[in-house]
């Protein structure tokens, strides 16, 4: 049984392994196979211009960008970052991938980049020959950027012009200081820099898409894989154990798109996936129990999940009261305990625990916010009967039927809010005119959904201010919109974090949601996968970098079996 | 005389499908024992159904986590979900819906069937060609696809699942009624009838639906176990009737999908109970099939 | 007959534009629109000048009616089905990629459903009511029973568990390599194939029954004339209509892909084509996947029609 073999080898070699070499000594060649984060998902778009959050997921393996993760940084190599985040990076773990060196300077107050020499793009046949990389190539990514159609409003706003004075240097003049300025187009969701030649072959087509970094994009069937093979030429190297080696170690990258959770799993479980990013806590023991040699890591989901309320409309949550009473009446920790079995945190939500430095826990907040989180049924329905509805009410939910979690869950919040009187009516919507009713304002009172965290001052500007898209209770405070605008122009990262730190804590109190526990997400890699703990993203779902340093132990693998 | 002959032989096959329910049923258990059997659990699961509120020991969503993910034990039959809610009192529920689901959609689909197929049948001419294209057009695109489409548009309930359905199916039968008229109306009586000057509504309600009973009626049955399998294909889709209605479809594609190994009774209840009532409806008839068809008297 | 044919092929054409009405309408109807899909899928509020941009970048600010008249302009004039909102790809070729795997898949279960159901039919017709014929109609009705996505878990998720093996989850074209082409596909197969075996043996028992009830057979055997084979070959050549109709009855599956087995078994088929296209509303795919699983049924059925005016000689066409 190759199970039954696999268990006894691993476990015979991890013996061995234990002391001697651990991660040892890396090995060029093989596959990896990679249920990715977004393993049910397939590529949507191969062209930075469409605007499509998902691009720098397909294409950062083979487009670069000005600034990526600093990966000495992770918790593997003795840093305290797990670089899970999905859309940043701490600013100590911050390199300059395509960036050599970067220098702030005023009047008028710019960024000056010095590039990197000596790199290049390699030869395409139908679409280019092999040319050096230089800083006309930057400009001309941003400005196709700048010009699209399909343009992110005020994404660009604080950059007043990008130039390149000379073949290695690359100036961004902004308007003003914008705290998200690395972000915007450095290691974000659209930054990734491609030549011009792709755009003139047609930058829509993946057949075209080619760049400098580790792997060339070699294949993709859609709803089924991408796949990427070794760039021979590809120009960083990686120091380990002392010696420097080059990169990328694995011959071959596939993504696998799966749209089934059962398939998936399965597939991890009989090796046709050697690493799968995104398994749910129901997964694990199964998992753990037929394939105990496989490695875990755990980590918080990046994306807070609560029920709204929509304060900008005639309803009973237009007073704060009610909506803290209803906090009060659901009981999070049994959530915590039972619905997820023990798997999530209570408090993550908007600020993450990751966000080192602007996150602060439960019990280093203020009395008002701890309280939201106790469960105390008489308590709430105190405060209903202070705000005048001590006969309780009925309120309308609306839910994406698409999200299990999500269809599961109401039902035990509508419980409990039951007992303090308030009736929920549940409206089940699929996906599409989920999100609709949203974006048109058209949404109920009650609107169950997540919302991704992204960074530290996205999470409350995207929720908080005012006209946001993914602003569902329609919160709109000019004075906290002020606040936000000040952090945003704040240049000292220590000032800016308290800002956001008071920021949370008088959102927090205002309740424009139920604040509901953030599940933990699990990843899970054969021991074969060398080099890796875990790690996500080394820019807005960037995984790229991580993988090119990862190697893969073919002798291994072929001992356990597989 | 043999014309007399034949139509008063035909007349009295006219009556035999409909009379004596109980000589009917003497038949069933005579000849046909397996179809007996799958009456018996057709009517032990419209029993349930109808029934639910009183059998079920507990609500269909009496949510307790602290009694979630039992297996099967003297206090819970069937064990536990995973908010802790009794999985026998939600199949009981579960048979409810199905039943209403079941039964109205294929009640439409039957209704839609029979007036698609007897208009086009017995008309004939430009009628029959035009309904004809519409529900070739219809029938050529798979069912699950129009089913997600239509179910995009209106929105996932109990409501819209079982007019699709049953507007599904009834096009789709249609084709199986106006095979039947077509052979009934060349019969002698209906030239019998359409010479003595009745009207249409008497000729098709007297003489034509009479004739075209038995494949409807096993259309209807048929009918039920499909729309019963089309909510679960729906459920797993994630466009079926939501929670917390407790459908059998619903159970199995969502926890019971989720927690296979932990909780395997999950999906097994509602697995056992969609795949029993199929089969038992199918069976059933089957066998009326056999029993009703006249093409198949005489055979035995 | 060639009147006929000619008749119905023109009869083709209103019942495909009336078709294609009602499906381009209808999408359009679907509430939350591409442009709001697109849009939130960043998380920047999007003002009305990005929107009215968006639409004008997708064609989808003309009046409906301007819509229609192109999107059938260009495929009368330039044979395109136009290109995917969300992928600016040509929808034909995104059709052209999946067709043949859904096709594939198609062929393999209608074989599977003929293999098994017709000789249960057969068997169960000529020993109607025994033993043997309740036990292997039930065998077919079971797995008609069953639903498919259960059974379609089960066989991935347990086998792994049990003796970590599980079927193959990434597509290989057929001409790349047969064996794991077939090894992905031969599972769906069967699970689908096994549950149409129940209608196919339905609809070969029936056939046989009303051969072998006939009065000529009857006499035939009474006599002690025709002997057993006789009546199964003149039987079983009547049952080529019953695979005749079950071909038209599989054509919307054949062409138009089976959702369940392709998301479970990870087959990039038209079915999940069409699941994907109508979640994010990408109407160009929608409308295109409907116009040619439309056709191609159509088409099928017709052959399929022309084809018992062949076989059973009852049936005449005027």
């Amino acid at each position: 049984m190759r199970t039954l073999k696999g268990a006894l080898l691993g476990g015979a070699l991890s013996v061995v392994a234990g002391g001697a070499f651990a991660d040892d000594k890396p090995e060029y060649g093989g596959t990896l196979e990679v249920g990715t984060v977004y393993v049910t998902l397939s590529a949507l778009s191969w062209d930075a211009q469409d605007f499509n959050w998902k691009h720098n997921h397909d294409t950062g393996l083979v487009y670069e960008q000005l600034f990526a993760a600093d990966l000495s940084k992770s918790v593997k190599a003795g840093g305290k970052h797990p670089f899970v985040a999905d859309a940043w990076l701490p600013s100590d773990a911050m390199r300059g991938e395509l960036a050599e060196s970067w220098e702030w300077k005023d009047n008028p107050l710019r960024l000056e980049i010095k590039l990197r020499k000596g790199i290049l793009w390699p030869e395409k046949p139908g679409v280019m020959k092999s040319r050096e990389f230089v800083a006309d190539d930057v400009v001309f990514a941003y400005d196709r950027l700048d010009n699209s159609p399909r343009k992110i409003k005020g994404y660009f706003d604080h950059i007043a012009k990008v130039s390149a004075p000379d073949k290695h240097t690359v100036v961004f003049e902004l308007k003003d200081y914008f705290a998200e300025w690395d972000y915007r187009f450095g290691y974000g969701y659209f930054s990734g820099i491609y030549p011009k030649e792709v755009v003139e072959a047609g930058a829509k087509d993946w057949k075209n898409v080619t760049g400098t970094g580790p792997y060339m994009l070699t294949d993709f069937v859609a709803g089924n894989s991408n796949t990427y093979t070794k760039n021979p030429d590809y120009w960083d190297k990686e120091k380990i154990g002392g010696k420097e080696y080059k990169l990328p170690f694995i011959d071959k990258i596939v993504y696998r798109t799966i749209k089934d959770e059962a398939t998936y799993i399965t597939a991890l479980r009989t090796g046709k996936l050697d690493l799968l990013e995104n398994i749910r806590w129901q997964n694990v023991e199964s998992l753990k129990k037929s394939a105990p040699q496989l490695k875990w890591n755990r980590w918080l989901n990046m994306s807070g999940t609560f029920l709204a309320f929509r304060v900008d409309v005639d309803s009973p949550f237009k007073d704060v009261r009610v909506r803290r009473a209803l906090n009060m009446a659901v009981n999070k920790d049994e959530i915590v305990k039972a619905y997820y079995n023990g798997n999530a945190e209570l408090f993550a939500y908007p600020m993450h625990p990751d966000y080192v430095g602007y996150f602060q826990p439960l019990k280093e907040m203020p009395a008002s916010v701890q309280e939201l989180f106790k469960y105390d049924p008489a308590k709430a329905k105190k405060l209903l009967a202070e705000a005048g509805f001590a006969k309780g009410f009925t309120f309308k939910v609306q839910v994406c039927s698409c999200n299990p979690d999500h269809m599961d869950l109401l039902p035990l919040i509508a419980a409990y809010l039951e007992q303090v009187g308030v009736k929920m009516d549940i409206q089940p919507m699929e996906y599409g005119a989920f999100l609709s009713a949203m974006t048109s304002r058209t949404l109920a009172v009650g609107y169950l959904m997540n919302n991704g965290h992204t960074n530290p001052t996205t999470t409350i500007r995207k929720s908080f201010t005012t006209g946001q898209q993914w602003n569902p209770s329609g919160w709109s405070d000019p004075k906290f919109d002020a606040k936000m605008d000040e952090a945003y122009r704040e240049r000292d990262e220590g000032k800016r974090q308290q800002m956001l730190r008071e920021m949370t804590i008088e959102i927090l109190d205002k309740a424009p949601y139920i604040w509901l526990p953030t599940p933990y997400i699990y990843t899970a890699w054969w021991p074969w996968v060398k080099n890796y703990n875990g790690e996500l993203r080394a820019g807005a779902v960037r995984p790229g970098p991580i993988y090119a340093r990862m190697w893969v132990d073919q002798e291994l693998k072929k001992k356990m079996g597989f | 005389m043999v014309a007399v002959a034949d139509t008063v032989r035909t007349a009295r096959r006219q009556r035999t499908p409909l009379s004596g329910p109980l000589r009917f049923m003497a038949r069933l258990f005579r000849d046909k024992p397996l179809g007996a059997f799958g009456f018996v659990v057709c009517l032990l699961f419209l029993f349930c159904g109808i029934f639910a509120d009183v059998l079920a020991p507990y609500g269909f969503n009496q949510i307790s986590p602290i009694n979630r993910l039992k297996p099967p034990s003297e206090k819970f039959w069937l064990g536990t979900d995973n908010l802790g809610r009794d999985m026998l009192s939600r199949c009981l529920y579960g048979a409810q819906l199905s039943v209403i689901i079941g039964l109205s959609a294929a009640a439409l689909a039957t209704v839609v069937s029979v007036f698609i197929g007897i208009v086009s049948g017995y008309l004939g001419g430009k009628i029959d060609m035009l309904l004809q294209r519409f529900v070739d057009a219809w029938m050529s695109f798979p069912d699950l696809i129009i089913l997600i489409v239509v179910v995009s548009v209106v929105g996932p309930g109990m409501g819209p699942v079982i007019v699709i359905l049953g507007l599904l199916y009834g096009i789709g039968g249609s084709r199986i009624v106006r095979g039947a008229v077509l052979s009934v109306r060349e019969n002698a009586y209906v030239h019998a009838a359409q010479s003595t000057g009745a009207s249409l509504p008497r000729i098709l309600w007297r003489h034509i639906l009479p004739n075209v009973m038995a494949p409807v009626i096993v259309l209807f049955t048929t009918r039920v176990g499909a729309v019963i399998l089309a909510e679960s294909g729906l459920a797993f889709l994630g466009l079926g009737v939501p929670p917390p209605a407790p459908t059998w479809g619903g159970m199995l594609s969502g926890s019971g999908r989720s927690f296979m190994y932990m909780a395997p009774w999950l999906a097994l209840a509602p697995g056992l109970c969609i795949t029993i009532v199929v089969y038992a409806i199918n069976v059933f008839g089957d066998a009326l099939r056999d029993l009703l068809d006249p093409r198949m008297r005489g055979s035995r | 007959m060639q009147a006929y044919i000619i008749r119905r092929l023109l009869a083709l054409i209103p019942t495909l534009i009336f078709a294609s009405l009602i499906v381009f309408i209808t999408v359009r109807l679907i509430p939350g629109d591409v442009i709001d899909l697109m849009l939130s899928s960043n998380d920047i509020g999007a003002d009305k000048k990005s929107r009215e941009q968006l639409e004008a970048a997708l064609g989808l600010d003309q009046p409906m009616v301007t819509q229609y008249f192109r999107w059938v302009g260009a495929i009368v004039f330039e044979g395109s089905l136009g290109q995917s909102l969300w992928q600016s790809t040509s929808v034909m070729q995104e059709i052209l990629h999946r067709l043949p795997i859904t096709f594939e898949l198609g062929i393999m279960a209608l074989l599977v459903a003929l293999l098994a159901g017709i000789p249960i039919g057969v068997y169960s017709a000529v020993r109607q009511d025994t033993m043997g014929d309740y036990v292997t109609r039930s065998l077919a009705i079971l797995a008609l029973a069953v639903p498919g996505f259960w059974i379609g878990t089960l066989i991935m998720v347990f086998p792994s568990i049990w003796w970590g093996w599980s079927p193959e989850v990434s597509y290989t074209p057929f001409r790349e390599n047969p064996l794991q082409n077939l090894g992905q596909m031969a599972i769906p197969a069967l699970i689908l194939g096994l549950a149409f075996s129940a209608v196919t043996m339905r609809l070969t028992r029936t056939m046989m029954l009303e051969v072998m009830r006939q009065d000529y057979i009857r006499t035939a055997l009474a006599k002690g004339l025709a002997t057993r084979t006789t009546i199964l070959r003149h039987a079983l050549r009547n049952a080529l209509i019953p695979v005749v109709t079950l071909v038209g009855l599989q054509a919307p599956v054949l062409v138009g892909g089976a959702v369940i087995m392709e998301q479970i078994f990870v087959i990039p088929g038209m079915g999940l084509l069409l699941l994907e296209a109508v979640s994010q509303r990408d109407y160009p795919i929608i409308t295109g996947v409907f116009l040619i699983v439309g056709v191609v049924v159509v088409l099928i059925n017709l052959l399929v029609d022309l084809s018992y005016g062949l076989l059973d000689p009852k049936v005449r066409y005027r």
